[in-house]
């Protein structure tokens, strides 16, 4: 006689665990499993946040205040380097930077963060089943709302410098704007598959989180953040293909700097970058994940 | 994990657990840390991970019928937390498969997966949306699982971190029992605490026992396994010694301690 179940019956009635001969485990319960449990990574994510005083507000200003000093720096850095001209060009590379900066830190924060979670989440691993992609995605959920808020900043700042500057190329409210969603998912894609990736080699080799630091240092001065799309000619153009965050940042700066639609081949390229890296992260992950309760 | 194979199962109806022929292996990385330096150098001088194989559960095919209560009884390293890790479904088996029917909740050994930089309360929260609660069906729970564990002026809601060891092992009993499971995996479960929750951690045992539950525990503390249970297995280096009733298991295993049935053995639950 099987015991009353009282909840809802939220896992199938018969089970059956056995050696993994395939490399993926069946896809659909195990996307079943995963909404089943959403609620359980965007809790987590609040938690999460939680713990590290993040839903306080002086916890939020904080979040908002490291990347715009940051922001401030390379913004001082870049005008003494290149020895600015016309005040309003000043507020258009600011803006560029700032957007480019806000932008970047939502994909590196998925990624660093996601990149620890198994490792960090070791006895909550050890004790219990569930879909383990749940804990990287719940990184990428609170990134995403750690990024949120760096949206009004940055129009605070563009309002006020018009301002001051009215002649600044930086366009006003324009229909453009309607692309931000579509940016702002493909980064968080591509962020979310790139953080199953190193989640998964954080497993195995233990110092991939103090490498990926070095990494998205380089990658931040690779992507055009600091450097405008338009700077370059010909097939350097490449440079901005071959980086995963290259075509979601170039059509940052034509929906928010140039005010204009990004172009096809962006728009392709960043939908490129980000299924690839859903695919081949959430490939990599998702076939290993089974042995994560041994090697924590 | 829990992902329903494709193959034909038979499951006897009155079967809560069916295990056939169960090995589990697990693959140490003898010297050095994992990382990616180490295996770069490693690479360069041409060396070989040294890595060595421990079979922690050996062939062990066992059933454990609905509302059967069964202890597991062995020494330290006998390979029953890796047993029961496997029923949760957490380890994968490396040969023969595990068949459950039920839900399953447990309360394993290294303690249920608490961030201790939150409440007792987040936790239990978090725990229940894990093993694939709704959030009002958690949160209708918490309040009879904080009232259970009982801490002291409001604990419940402080870090787990300020907790002393007994009273995290009262709020991880409390989540397991009073998670109405259909199967509940105990390992060690029944250690921490003092007397009286001790006293209240038997009795709800027992009414679990009577509501016809499935349960398994794995206890050092042997008058509990004599006590609770109807069945017991002995575990030794990974394979099934001897399986029967608990009193007689229990008097083989002190044999083979060659303690004999000290009274200390009987007393230290
Ligand atoms: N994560 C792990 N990685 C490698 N080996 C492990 C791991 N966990 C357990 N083992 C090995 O598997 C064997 C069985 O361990 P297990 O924890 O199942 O024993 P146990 O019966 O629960 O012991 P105890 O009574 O001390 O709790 C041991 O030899 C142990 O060294
Ligand atoms: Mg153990």
């Amino acid at each position: 006689m099987p015991g009353p179940v009282k909840n809802s019956d939220f896992v199938s009635k018969i089970q059956v665990f056995e050696p993994h001969k395939a490399a993926l485990p069946p896809l659909v319960p195990y996307f079943k499993e995963f909404w089943k449990r959403r609620t359980f990574a965007t809790e987590l994510a609040r938690f999460a946040d939680k713990a590290e005083y993040l839903d306080s507000k002086f916890g939020k200003v904080w979040l908002v205040l490291n990347p715009l000093l940051l922001a401030m720096v390379y913004f001082l850095l870049v005008t003494v380097i290149r020895g600015s001209s016309s005040k309003n060009l000043g507020l258009t590379t600011l803006a560029h930077i700032l957007i480019g900066l806000f932008t970047f830190y939502f994909a590196q924060n998925c990624i660093s963060a996601g990149a620890q979670s198994i490792t960090a989440g070791g006895r909550l691993i050890l004790n219990q089943a569930f879909p383990r992609a749940l804990l990287p995605f719940s990184s990428t959920i609170s990134a995403f709302q750690q990024f949120l808020p760096t949206i009004p900043v940055y129009i605070f700042v563009i309002v006020v410098g018009k301002h001051f500057f009215p002649t600044t190329q930086v366009p006003g409210l324009t229909w453009n704007y309607l692309w931000v969603p579509f940016i702002v998912l493909m980064v968080g894609l591509t962020g979310f598959g790139l953080a199953l990736l190193f989640a998964t080699m954080n497993v195995y080799f233990r110092d991939t989180n103090k490498l990926l630091t070095y990494m998205t240092r380089i990658w931040l001065y690779l992507s055009p953040i600091l450097w405008q799309p338009s700077m370059l000619h010909g097939w350097h153009k490449m440079a901005i293909y071959l980086n995963p965050l290259g075509p979601v940042l170039s059509a940052t700066s034509d929906v928010w700097i140039n005010g204009k639609s990004p172009s096809l081949t962006i728009i392709l390229g960043s939908l490129f970058w980000a299924a690839f890296a859903i695919l081949f992260g959430g490939y990599f992950f998702i076939s290993r994940e089974r042995d994560f309760a041994v090697r924590i | 994990m829990r992902y329903a194979s494709k193959a034909p199962v038979v499951m006897p109806e009155e079967l809560a657990v069916r295990i056939e022929d169960l090995s589990i292996k697990y693959k140490i990385n003898v010297d050095t840390k994992r990382t990616l330096k180490n295996a770069v150098m490693r690479a360069s001088k041409g060396e070989r991970v040294r890595t060595r194989v421990v079979e922690a559960v050996k062939h062990l095919t066992l059933d454990v019928p609905h509302g059967s209560v069964l202890g597991i009884v062995g020494a330290n390293g006998a390979g029953k937390s890796t047993l029961m890790r496997s029923i949760a479904g957490i380890l994968p088996p490396t040969e023969g498969r595990i068949i459950v029917n039920g839900k399953i909740s447990t309360l394993l050994a290294l303690g249920v997966g608490f961030n201790p930089a939150l409440s007792g309360r987040d936790n239990i929260i978090l725990g229940g949306l894990a093993s694939g609660m709704t959030r009002d069906e958690i949160e209708a729970k918490t309040e009879e699982i904080s009232d259970f564990a009982a801490l002291p002026d409001g604990f419940i809601d402080m870090p787990v971190r300020t907790y002393s060891s007994g009273m995290y092992g009262r709020v991880a009993f409390s989540v397991a029992v009073n998670m109405t499971p259909d199967i509940l995996l105990l390992d060690e479960a029944l250690s921490a605490g003092d007397a009286s929750f001790k006293e209240k951690s038997f009795n709800r045992m027992r009414e679990l026992c009577k509501e016809a539950r499935t349960i398994v525990i794995v206890s050092h503390a042997l008058a509990t396994i004599n006590e609770l249970c109807d069945s017991a297995i002995w575990m030794h280096k990974g394979t099934m010694l001897a399986k029967g009733k608990p009193d007689a298991i229990v008097d083989q295993y002190l044999k083979f301690l060659d303690v004999g049935a000290l009274p200390s053995n009987f007393e230290d639950m």
